[in-house]
């Protein structure tokens, strides 16, 4: 068999191989990309002919008060849940590291709340927060007075950062965990000869060689704020004064309630290029080379 | 066993060569798909070339959603339910509806139904696309007990009335006097504002489509806004009254539909039975004599344009319409009061509604419950109502005419 023949024999097998997925792909991937550009720059009611438009969805969008709400929105919930995720979940990382029994018991308890239904949750906190829900009969024979979770606009960006916050520590408890499982021991008892206290410790040592762990935390944390859509849908309603009004309700109501699809493609292509600004901004402030030599 | 496979199979051939299929989708509502099913049955059998093929609306976000994707795909259903007035208002501006009028003995139906001041909440530039089937008029439920309590042995009827009962029970924080606004999902506006300006204004439409502009800047809208501000005011109702709060005894009373009958004789037994039923609050000029007007939480069936066979699709509506057991049969079953003048006057329905005082007080309200307006863009206004009316009244951002003018110009723009 000449290395011609056997070339082509390799080709083959790599393509008829790969080809599933390149169709895969084609379809659930690269068909609803081009179509969602398409639409973007077009006026359609799903039911009429589409009408071209070039970029008057954008300029609507810039315009559009319920646009800025939405990014303000975003970054005012981000403001919460990012420091508070990321401080629990480093919180049960390092609890996790000083467990020396039911380890698996304690993983498993709060992964639990990860792979839990989103609905089934969110009635369940709506319920619990309620104003003459549990949570809030135990505050007011404390204090005399009830919290309005969720009917007080900044009190409600905060008690749905809870809840997401809830949801997320388990999983990202692991990531950071796995990243201080990395560090070696030998460097804290290197520092521990130098005289090094526990905070030292953790300032000079952890903190500094947990960042690429850390990073994906954070990357991980801005791509699902602007992908928050049960919580806000089910408990608040996007309430009170739109101010738990997310990108993805936005999208969703404009394209299935106001039947503009157009609007809510160029608000789902704006939503993913901040995103990615916003991921690529973190990396670029907070992310830097590790070496455990 | 041969010969039963070889008459299968032709007539498997027969039917499929001169038979008919009509695709119906209906709402997916346990208690309304085992009224379906008996009855599509029943037709099936009877009329073998002319057959129904029943599902109901697929799985997806909501129904609008999933018969919005089936239209986009070429792949709708001949006769759909669950229409709502918004939605129906966006399929009649995309010329997918037929106009029922067209179809032979159409008017001898509302007839004899006694439908014909229900319909015409369903006219859409001079034509009769949706055939309402259900209409369910919002009421007031109050907690009989508490009321007598507090000294009265009926409930109130204006604002002044809720006003002095609020006072004498609300306590800041614990409980009001009565549960005011319905949530913040733009559907709620239907139940809320829209439903007491029918009670204020006599059943006079919120919007004037043909002049692209909202009606209620007027004496009714006013002391709709300003009972709103004064019940926030002070404190005699409240932005999150919690879980339950009627049962609960937070809120003497609150607007409630006829599909809470079952439910809450199920969940709260002891409470169901102090249950009373009034109209929806009116202001204090309000006649005495006047019937009070009320929303109607009402869908409908339509035909679809795309439909090959619309005289047969036709001819199986007019069947189980024209049957008044069938509607005896879709009140026993989803205790919904069918869309008809006569249910307190029909004798069909005696017993049922000598049985069933809840009912029978809903049934007596369907002809003065009120459809919403057609338009295309019902979710914009009222997100809009939620926002620039409702909110600001509840947050005290604004007063009661700040709020009022600002909400009739939003609404100008997004009509225009």
């Amino acid at each position: 068999m000449g290395l011609k023949s056997l070339r082509r024999i390799e080709a083959t097998k790599g393509w008829s191989i790969s080809v599933v997925y390149f169709i895969y792909t084609a379809i659930f991937w690269g068909y609803p990309f081009v179509w969602l550009f398409i639409l973007a720059l077009s006026k359609w009611n799903f039911l009429t002919p589409r009408k071209f438009i070039w970029f008057n969805n954008f300029v609507k969008m810039f315009q559009d008060e319920l646009f800025w709400r939405v990014v303000l929105n975003t970054f005012n919930f981000m403001l919460y849940y990012i420091p508070m995720v990321l401080g629990l979940s480093l919180l049960f990382a390092v609890a996790l590291t000083k467990i020396k029994f039911f380890k698996t018991f304690f993983v498993l308890a709060f992964l639990v709340a990860n792979v839990s239904s989103g609905v089934a949750y969110s009635i369940i906190f709506e319920r619990l927060f309620a104003i003459n829900g549990p949570l809030n009969k135990f505050i007011y024979t404390l204090t005399g007075k009830t919290i309005p979770w969720f009917s007080e606009p900044q009190l409600a960006i905060l008690s749905i950062a809870m809840m997401v916050t809830w949801k997320f520590i388990g999983y990202y408890g692991l990531i950071l965990f796995s990243g201080l499982n990395s560090i070696p021991k030998s460097l804290y008892e290197a520092a521990e000869l130098d005289g090094a206290t526990g905070w030292k410790k953790f300032w000079k040592i952890t903190l500094p060689l947990l960042n690429p762990s850390i990073v994906m935390v954070l990357v991980l944390a801005i791509s699902l704020v602007f992908g928050i859509f049960t919580e806000p849908y089910l408990i608040t309603g996007g309430g009170p004064m739109k101010r738990t009004f997310t990108f993805q309700m936005m999208v969703y109501t404009t394209a299935f309630q106001k039947l503009d699809p157009g609007y809510a493609s160029t608000l789902a292509i704006v939503a993913a290029l901040m995103s990615f600004g916003c991921v690529i901004l973190t990396r670029k402030l907070i992310e830097k080379e590790v070496e455990y030599a | 066993m041969k010969r039963a496979l070889f008459v299968v199979l032709i007539m498997l051939f027969v039917f499929s060569a001169f038979g008919k299929e009509i695709v119906f989708w209906t709402a997916p509502n346990p208690l309304q798909e085992s009224f379906w099913k008996e009855l599509v049955k029943q037709w099936n059998e009877e009329n073998p070339d002319i057959q129904i093929n029943w599902s109901t609306i697929p799985a997806a976000g909501s129904s609008e959603e999933a018969i919005l994707t089936s239209i986009a795909s070429g792949r709708s259903p001949d006769i759909c339910t669950n229409i709502f007035s918004g939605f129906a208002a966006q399929l009649i501006e995309a010329d997918q509806l037929v106009p029922l009028e067209t179809l032979p003995g159409y008017w001898e139906l509302i007839e004899q139904r006694e439908m014909k001041q229900i319909v015409e909440g369903w006219k859409f530039n001079g034509h009769y696309f949706v055939f309402p089937i259900y209409s369910n008029p919002m009421l007031m439920w109050w907690r009989g007990d508490l009321l007598q309590e507090l000294g009265y042995d009926s409930p109130p009827r204006t604002y002044s009335e809720i006003y002095e009962i609020s006072e004498k029970y609300s306590v800041p924080n614990e409980k009001f006097g009565m549960q005011v606004i319905l949530g913040r999902n733009w559907w709620d506006r239907w139940f809320d504002f829209i439903n007491y300006y029918y009670a204020a204004s006599g059943g006079n439409s919120y919007l004037d489509l043909e002049r692209a502009r909202a009606t209620f800047n007027n004496e009714h809208g006013k002391s709709i806004t300003e009972f709103f501000y004064k019940m926030f005011r002070n404190n005699w109702t409240a932005v999150d009254l919690g879980n339950y709060p009627l049962y609960n005894g937070v809120v003497l009373g609150g607007i409630r539909g006829p599909w809470e009958i079952n439910w809450a004789k199920e969940q709260f037994p002891d409470v169901f039975d102090d249950i009373v039923i009034s109209p929806p609050p009116v202001p204090d000029y309000y006649p005495d004599e006047d019937p009070v007007y009320t929303f109607a939480d009402t869908k409908g069936l339509v035909i679809l344009k795309s439909c090959k066979y619309k005289e047969e699709a036709w001819e199986f509506l007019k069947w189980v319409y024209s049957n008044e057991e069938n509607d005896l049969r879709w009140v026993t079953m989803t205790n919904l009061p069918p869309a008809r003048g006569d249910l307190s006057t029909n004798e069909m329905f005696t017993d049922y509604m000598a049985e069933n005082d809840f009912f029978a007080q809903y049934a007596s309200f369907v002809p003065y419950a009120v459809p919403p307006a057609l338009t295309t863009k019902t979710v914009d206004i009222q997100d809009a109502m939620t926002d620039h009316l409702i909110e600001p009244l509840m947050y005290d951002r604004a007063g009661p005419e700040e709020a009022l003018n600002d909400i009739v110009r939003r609404i100008r723009t997004i009509l225009f």
